[in-house]
């Protein structure tokens, strides 16, 4: 390794409010080098990256870049000096075309006159798409019709485009399908053979051991030690990270389903563009039934459509035996949906806590179904608070203040607070850490126990052959092969019908 | 500094900026009062004048805040009371009857509300795209309805059907009530929380079951009674009526609510009291720049940078308290 340095960060802190977000947090960074970050949710991974990518200011310490003192005035203006961020969540413009997207705020470049040459805009945009391996998207589509992942990926384009000598990839892969997910590691690799720097986050430990040469641990906004590759063990991490060794199971560890005969759920022949060709399923009674595929196979389509956000072009679907056509009407019928896209779909984060758990459950605490007493307000709450452990000043914190983990959490109390029978669960441990991933995965068994069913949609195979019952595994919008639980049921059988 | 601490200081700024606007109005009841003293003003008929003044755009901009709330707006409001009032008049002429008058008012105001969001609804279009083009077709109907009248440029009820209830106390029982009634609907009822939740996130409302166009429909129709009540209490305190009746109160009803804190894109920062704390904040600083007898145009300018500093305050209000995403 060239012992280069590339990142330094010496005694950052910040706070937001009366949370300590970094305490005194140093740490470098090499040329040709991948260094991972990890640690629980609200543990400053993304503070201290984004402060060295522009987005915001510390409060207190120092910043060097190739040895030289960096204070960058915003994200464009660290990108143009060579170090580019790709954020957690989307952050693209929906109205806008991929290629304004990617070419937000240099638009001068493309100047013909008083005109922007569009046509060269669009010509630069594919190519920088193409670069990336992502030439499936057309730089002159409107970004709102792209699904999550190509949101991603023209984010990702955007930033290669500027050639930074500094990625920071944060917490991005658990979003993408493989196929999203191979292009980043062969960005990741790219970068570090042409010696410049990756910085990694992600919750995924296989992964990020895999991919990273060094590993630095932060835990509550300090930084607790930093592994050599040499050094690499996924107990020992995991202490560091929790700051306690994680008992118990991660995913369930029995192989009798105990779901029952009764249907909850079924679905008939539903079809709806190209996303769902003729697609039917049904749901046990207290069974986990997974949903798997590439992330364009429609599976996060069917999630909407079966909670009726969606109508198909055909087929029909029906709740206990009930014909739902809304969302409202799926509510009565005891359902609840977590969508895959948490801050737009699943949360308002410009509310508190407490007006996101409690209008999805007026009806379960408003005296005689429409007067709302605080008190009563409150104690349904903060009951959901208590039950789901959500790390907040109080109920009445705003959802924007608070770490993805326990935004997650926040989206999941919705619905378990109402008591929902029936759960869609689309990509429920999307960027939460492995201790609040345990929880949900344990919470998950306890509602199946209940006799609760729930549908989980997601890109993890380790989290659905973990945890369901039935797998359905999805390819261009049909049901490609269902298969069992089993302890003998690995990724392999799944990718096999998945691509 | 401890945790504890730093939460109580938070807390503390929280509450400073939620109070921002009540204190601003206290602060301007007390340069007013002491002005008042100074040039030794009659301050009882100074109040009656200041109640008088903003009864009308309290009760109106208070029912419009659930129309802001869901991050809308209606611009055509003003126009709308003064077609309800010349309507209210009109029935009160043929059936002399002050309840009437009152009852056609309301029924009127609430109609055209009804008919912006259930057109936008129908068409699937914005709802302040249609309260635009109300705003032309009331303005057009004002000049149809006084000149279908055959009175000249005005339609008048008799004072003396109105004089027993042209009184400041009168007023204040009919903004009180109003008032208490929206309280309710907004901060005890679902009705409320579903409007802010709306407004806070259409995209997640709807995945919670919350049915926006219903929201919308229920939230103009609210603002349609204070608009209704509010052409009543015009009639009472100005039995004349002209095309240029209510003709600032449109303008004013925006000015009011954002005056008193309401968060410009609406959502679960939005609070009730808002406009009647901007109404009669922006009374009160009318009648402090009479008092200093500044020119209307330098008014003017007083109120437009004012304007613009409350804005900044409640949108910088919230800023720097986002973790990264």
């Amino acid at each position: 390794m060239n012992k280069t340095k590339t990142v330094e960060i010496k005694h950052m802190s910040k706070r937001f409010g009366p949370t300590v977000a970094l305490n005194d947090v140093s740490f470098e960074a090499y040329r040709g080098e991948i260094l991972g970050l990890i640690g629980e949710n609200g543990s400053g991974k993304s503070t201290s990256t984004s402060i060295f990518a522009g987005m915001q200011a510390a409060d207190e310490g120092e910043m060097f870049f190739l040895g030289e003192a960096w204070a960058p005035k915003s994200m464009t203006d660290a990108l143009k000096q060579g170090v580019g961020m790709i954020v957690q969540e989307s952050g693209t413009v929906a109205g806008i075309t991929v290629a304004e997207n990617i070419f937000l705020g240099e638009t001068k470049e493309f100047m013909r006159g008083p005109f922007v040459d569009r046509k060269r805009m669009f010509a630069e945009a594919q190519k920088a798409l193409d670069q990336i391996g992502a030439g499936h998207i057309r730089a002159e589509m409107v970004t709102a019709a792209l699904d999550f992942q190509d949101r991603k990926l023209s984010e990702i384009a955007k930033v290669m485009a500027q050639n930074p000598t500094v990625l920071v990839v944060d917490e991005t892969t658990t979003a993408l399908s493989q196929m999203g997910r191979d292009i980043i590691y062969g960005i990741m690799n790219r970068m570090k053979e042409e010696d410049k720097t990756v910085i990694f986050i992600s919750h995924d430990l296989d992964e990020i051991m895999e991919k990273c040469d060094r590993l630095t641990v932060l835990r509550d906004g300090q930084i607790i030690r930093t592994f050599t590759k040499e050094e690499f063990d996924a107990d020992q991490i995991r202490t560091s990270m929790i700051g306690r060794e994680l008992s118990g199971s991660f995913y369930r560890n029995d192989f009798d389903s105990v779901a029952g005969e009764e249907v909850v759920l079924e679905a008939d022949d539903l079809c709806l563009g190209n996303q769902l060709d003729h697609l039917s399923l049904k749901l046990h009674a207290g069974e986990i039934l997974g949903i798997g595929g590439l992330s364009h196979c429609g599976m996060h389509t069917l999630g909407k459509v079966l909670f009726a956000a969606e109508m198909p072009e055909a087929g029909t679907f029906t709740v206990h035996g009930k014909t739902i056509r809304n969302e409202a009407e799926a509510m009565r019928e005891s359902m609840g949906y977590v969508a895959k896209d948490r801050d737009v779909e699943s949360l308002c984060v410009d509310a508190s806590i407490k007006d996101n758990i409690s209008v999805a459950g007026l009806d379960k605490f408003a005296v005689k179904n429409f007067l709302i007493l605080p008190s009563k307000e409150k104690k349904y709450v903060d009951a959901q608070v208590e039950a789901l452990r959500i790390k907040c000043r109080d109920a009445d914190q705003y959802v924007s203040a608070l770490s993805g983990g326990n935004k997650q959490k926040v989206a999941f109390s919705k619905w378990t607070g109402r008591d929902s029978e029936i759960l869609i669960l689309d990509c429920p441990t999307r960027g939460v850490d492995i201790g609040v991933k345990q929880a949900m995965y344990q919470l998950m068994d306890q509602m199946r126990k209940e006799g609760k069913s729930i549908l989980l949609i997601s890109e993890e195979m380790a989290e659905l052959i973990g945890m369901s019952d039935r797998l359905l595994v999805m390819k261009d919008g049909k049901v490609q092969k269902e298969l069992l639980r089993s302890p003998a049921l690995s990724e392999a059988d799944v990718i096999t019908y998945m691509i | 500094m401890g945790n504890d601490t730093l939460i109580r200081k938070e807390n503390r700024k929280a509450a400073l900026f939620r109070l921002a606007p009540v204190m601003g109005l206290v602060f301007l009841f007390a340069v007013f009062l002491i002005l008042a003293i100074i040039k030794d003003i009659n301050i009882p008929y100074s109040f009656k004048n200041i109640i008088n003044q903003s009864v009308v755009v309290v009760v109106a901009a208070t029912g419009a805040v659930f129309i802001y709330t869901l991050g809308s707006f209606d611009i055509s409001l003003g126009a709308s009371l003064c077609v309800s009032a010349l309507i209210g008049a009109m029935a009160y002429n043929v059936t002399g009857s002050v309840l009437v008058m009152l009852l056609v008012c309301v029924g009127v105001a609430v109609g055209i509300s009804l008919v912006s969001s259930v057109l936008a609804s129908v068409f699937n279009l914005p709802v302040f795209v249609t309260t635009i083009a109300m705003l032309s077709l009331l303005s057009a109907l004002v000049l149809v309805l006084i000149g279908a009248n055959g009175t000249g440029d005005v339609i008048q009820v008799p004072a003396a059907a109105v004089r027993g209830i042209n009184n400041v106390w009168f007023k204040l029982i009919v903004m009180v009530l109003y008032l208490a009634f929206c309280i309710f609907l907004f901060d005890f009822m679902k009705l409320g929380r579903k409007e802010k939740f709306q407004g806070g996130n259409p995209v997640c409302a709807k995945l919670t079951g919350l049915n926006g166009k219903k929201l919308a429909i229920a939230a103009f129709a609210i603002a349609g009674i204070g608009v209704g009540l509010g052409a009543f209490l015009t009639i009472t305190y100005a039995p004349t009526l002209s095309r240029n009746t209510a003709s600032s109160v449109g303008m004013d009803i925006i000015i009011s609510i954002v005056f008193g804190g309401m968060p410009v894109s609406g959502g679960a920062r939005s609070k009730i009291y808002s406009a009647a704390i901007g109404a009669v904040s922006m009374t009160l600083l009318n009648q402090i720049m009479l008092t200093l007898s500044l020119d209307s145009g330098v008014g003017q300018m007083v109120k437009a940078m004012i304007f613009i500093l409350v804005v900044y305050i409640s949108m910088s209000n919230h800023k720097g308290n986002i973790l990264p995403r």
